[in-house]
């Protein structure tokens, strides 16, 4: 599938524009690409082919001279990044360069990008879960936020029409509170999960726990391979087997001649036209020649992430957008959001000395949400809810056994015991005082504003967390689990990496940046499906719900294009 | 990872002084030396000497290979010497150092000039004594992470040079590359040895 034209020289005028090439920017390309629409994909960073850019996927430790280890160097260019964990030299060519890219935490913020084709596509978590009306309903409800402009039968064969092309492997549960996806058969829990499960269930009525739902393909699909249980997704599968815009979307927008893709372009800004009451393109810097360049377009998406997205609409001025495009509410860059993260409970399991596994499952265990779904499971604590996910394996840390010499050594070959885990996902309401602003006094490489990053967590999220690991104690010490701990670490937003809000949508265009089809109030044809859309969070992952709202808004740009009404 | 982060965390939070060599450390050094057959990035001579006489005691030869048959030693010295900050070499420098003096204080001579039944003295005091890794979650440690001093870190780094080895991790080890599919109740008789990756 080799072969993207990259040459958008020739040709300035496209029937659509998409910013960024991630999870939502993919699913865009894709669309409007089979829907028949001449498409420009502007992407920040590199051409990430499949298959083709994945260096290290085939690594072994011993095959990189540092085994995974950064250089000062290395870590410098990710300062801020490097936080999270997750970055070692086995992926660290897919974290974005924070030294040229910086941004100003007014508190505390991890903000973590992928600038290449695929974005965070390549990245991502893949754990897939639908949304339900006790989200779509939870801001006009409680009274936090804005009502959302869509409920879950409007997204509902979207969910559907995404999951059968993306591939989302699961176990159907008929919970009302987390709808089952168009599953592919589930992966398995291994014997400790499956003995907690049974314990967990039969001690806490209500109470479920299933393999995570995820976007990797446990049978071949739709041209892609089944997981290997390789567990290097992050470097890029070369079996395709999890879902990415590489290994997916942007291969079936190529295919049909469509698509042209553009990388190492810099948004700047989207044109907006005063007369003509409409966006007519975008501006671009190209990241390594600093040329300014116009491309126009009837339709744009701006997929851009989250964050980036914002900050693309609040660069754009006009004068009939002062203070950004589609910012007539004021409501532009406020109510960020993202899940708490890393708050939970771990232990040993004991009686499972003589079972183990085969092949490392890129998944674990998920404990959907109980508490606040009805009457009976209400909170007087607080609002919103949480799920727990977690898993069982095999590990310990040999270096703390107080042994050593020949002994020890045969010892640690062996598998060492059985540990369990399970660390919760809050939803995170939308406060108005959590935003983001542009920042003129810091500028990137490339001379553009940079962002100033002011959210927290609050006290409901506090109030979550506490119950999170209370109510993880309880379950593990409840189900045998020995020398059980729990922790909160207390991290504060940005590291789910589930950034949410900024633009986002609702009825009423003084209080919201889009309306119901995810189109900017008083710029109709411009889209924001990313992450900024979001009007509340949920407690589950975000990224399936960015999939579908993308398919259903760009059916309906093509629908209103066609009647001329864009 | 989770060792490695754990140690590269650590190197900062452990408190040691920074110790000057004795007199009797420079005269000991002296006598009886094999020289090194490898030429240390980062380590003196007698650090190298100190690093590889602890890691071999921690994981010897039996009838699989030690960790200086897979040459651990020498990868440790190459890991601080190009991931290490200036800081958190410094700081390695001056633990080995204080471990030195800790061992003259105690038994009247460097490490590697103690006999066996000292150096074992000296390595059941320093499990008995340092702190231990926190757990971890997802390639993190959860909690407050208390310092774990100078051998336990050395410890955990050793162990990570000597299962990321080759020779440990495709013939000693149990290693799959490409496992296929998930068997989730294997019995451990059919698998044998810890996976490798």
């Amino acid at each position: 599938m080799a072969n993207f034209n990259i040459d958008a020289k020739k040709d300035v005028t496209y029937d659509a524009i998409v910013i960024g090439s991630g999870i939502s920017g993919g699913w865009a390309a894709k669309e409007l690409c089979e829907k028949g629409l001449k498409t420009l994909v502007l992407e920040r960073g590199k051409i990430v082919e499949h298959v083709v850019d994945y260096p290290t996927m085939n690594l072994d430790p011993w095959d990189m001279e540092l085994r995974g280890g950064l250089t000062p160097e290395q870590k410098e260019k990710h300062y801020k990044a490097i936080r999270s964990g997750w970055i070692g030299t086995d992926t660290e060519h897919f974290w974005a360069d924070d030294e040229a890219n910086p941004y100003t935490e007014e508190k505390p913020f991890l903000w973590l990008r992928g600038h290449q084709m695929g974005g965070k596509s390549l990245l991502w978590g893949k754990q897939t879960y639908r949304w339900s009306d006790l989200d779509f309903e939870a801001n006009a409800k409680d009274g936090h936020g804005v009502d959302w402009p869509i409920r879950y039968k409007d997204i509902e064969p979207w969910y559907t029409y995404v999951e059968k092309f993306a591939g989302i492997s699961g176990e159907a549960l008929g919970l009302p509170q987390l709808p089952d996806s168009h599953f592919l058969p589930p992966m398995e829990l291994n014997c400790v999960e499956k003995h907690i499960k049974s314990r967990i269930e039969k001690q806490f009525k209500g109470r479920n726990m299933t393999i995570g739902r995820v976007a990797h393909l446990t049978q071949p699909h739709n041209g892609r391979g089944q997981c290997q249980y390789r567990n290097r997704c992050s470097r890029g599968c070369p079996f395709g087997a999890y879902f990415s815009s590489n290994s997916t979307t942007l291969p079936a927008a190529n295919a049909t001649g469509n698509l042209t893709i553009r990388p190492f372009s810099i948004v700047q800004s989207v044109i907006y036209d005063d007369q003509k009451g409409k966006a007519t393109g975008v501006r671009i810097i190209d990241a390594e020649t600093n040329e300014d360049i116009e491309y126009s377009a009837k339709i744009i998406f701006v997929n851009a992430s989250a964050l980036s997205t914002t900050q693309i609409l609040m660069n754009s001025k006009s004068n009939r957008f002062e203070n950004g495009l589609g910012n007539d509410s004021g409501e532009l860059g406020h109510n960020l959001m993202d899940h708490t993260y890393r708050v939970g409970a771990l232990g040993k399991v004991e009686g499972f000395d003589d079972k183990y596994y085969k092949g490392r499952r890129p998944n674990g265990i998920y404990i959907p949400r109980y508490v606040n779904i009805d009457e009976a499971s209400k909170s007087d604590k607080f609002v919103r809810g949480f799920g727990y996910q977690g898993g069982a394996h095999r590990g310990g840390n040999a270096a703390n056994t107080e042994s050593f010499g020949a002994e020890y050594k045969d010892s640690i070959l062996k598998p060492g015991p059985w540990e369990f885990f399970i660390t919760g996902f809050a939803e995170c309401l939308p406060y108005h005082e959590n935003k983001i602003t542009l920042n003129t006094d810091v500028l990137d490489k490339w001379g553009q504003p940079t962002l100033t990053i002011d959210a927290e967590f609050k006290e409901n999220e506090k109030a979550l967390n506490k119950q999170i690991q209370e109510d993880a104690v309880e379950m593990l010490e409840a189900t045998g689990v020995k020398d059980v701990l729990g922790f909160d670490n207390e991290h504060p937003p940005g590291y789910g990496v589930h950034e949410m809000g900024t633009a986002r949508m609702g009825r009423d265009p003084k209080t919201s940046v889009l309306n119901g089809f995810n189109q900017v109030h008083a710029a109709k044809n411009v889209f924001v499906t990313d992450g900024a859309c979001m009007t509340s969070s949920s407690c589950v992952n975000p990224s399936l719900t960015y999939m579908a709202l993308t398919a259903r808004a760009a059916d309906h740009a093509v629908s209103e294009l066609k009647k001329q009404n864009l | 990872m989770d060792r490695r982060k754990a140690l590269q965390k650590t190197g900062l939070l452990a408190g040691a002084t920074l110790m000057m060599p004795t007199m009797l450390s420079i005269l000991q050094s002296c006598k009886e030396e094999k020289r090194l057959d490898w030429q240390p990035e980062f380590f003196t001579e007698d650090e190298a000497k100190t690093v590889s006489l602890l890691v071999d005691m921690i994981l010897p030869r039996t009838d699989t290979p030690g960790a200086l048959d897979v040459k651990s030693d020498i990868f440790m010295d190459k890991v601080i010497a190009r991931t290490y900050d200036a800081e958190g070499r410094e700081h390695m420098r001056s633990e080995i150092a204080a471990f030195n003096a800790d061992c003259e204080e105690k038994y009247g001579a460097v490490f590697i000039d103690l006999s066996e039944s000292d150096r074992i003295a000296v390595l059941k005091k320093a499990e008995a004594d340092s702190g231990k890794f926190n757990p971890g979650v997802w390639g993190t440690a959860v909690g407050e992470q208390e310092p774990i001093g100078f051998y336990r870190g050395l410890k955990s780094m050793a162990i990570w040079a000597f299962f990321t080895s080759e020779e440990i991790g495709e013939n000693v080890l149990s290693y799959d590359p490409i496992p296929g599919n998930y068997e989730p109740c294997k019995p451990v008789s059919e698998v044998g040895n810890r996976w490798s990756l």
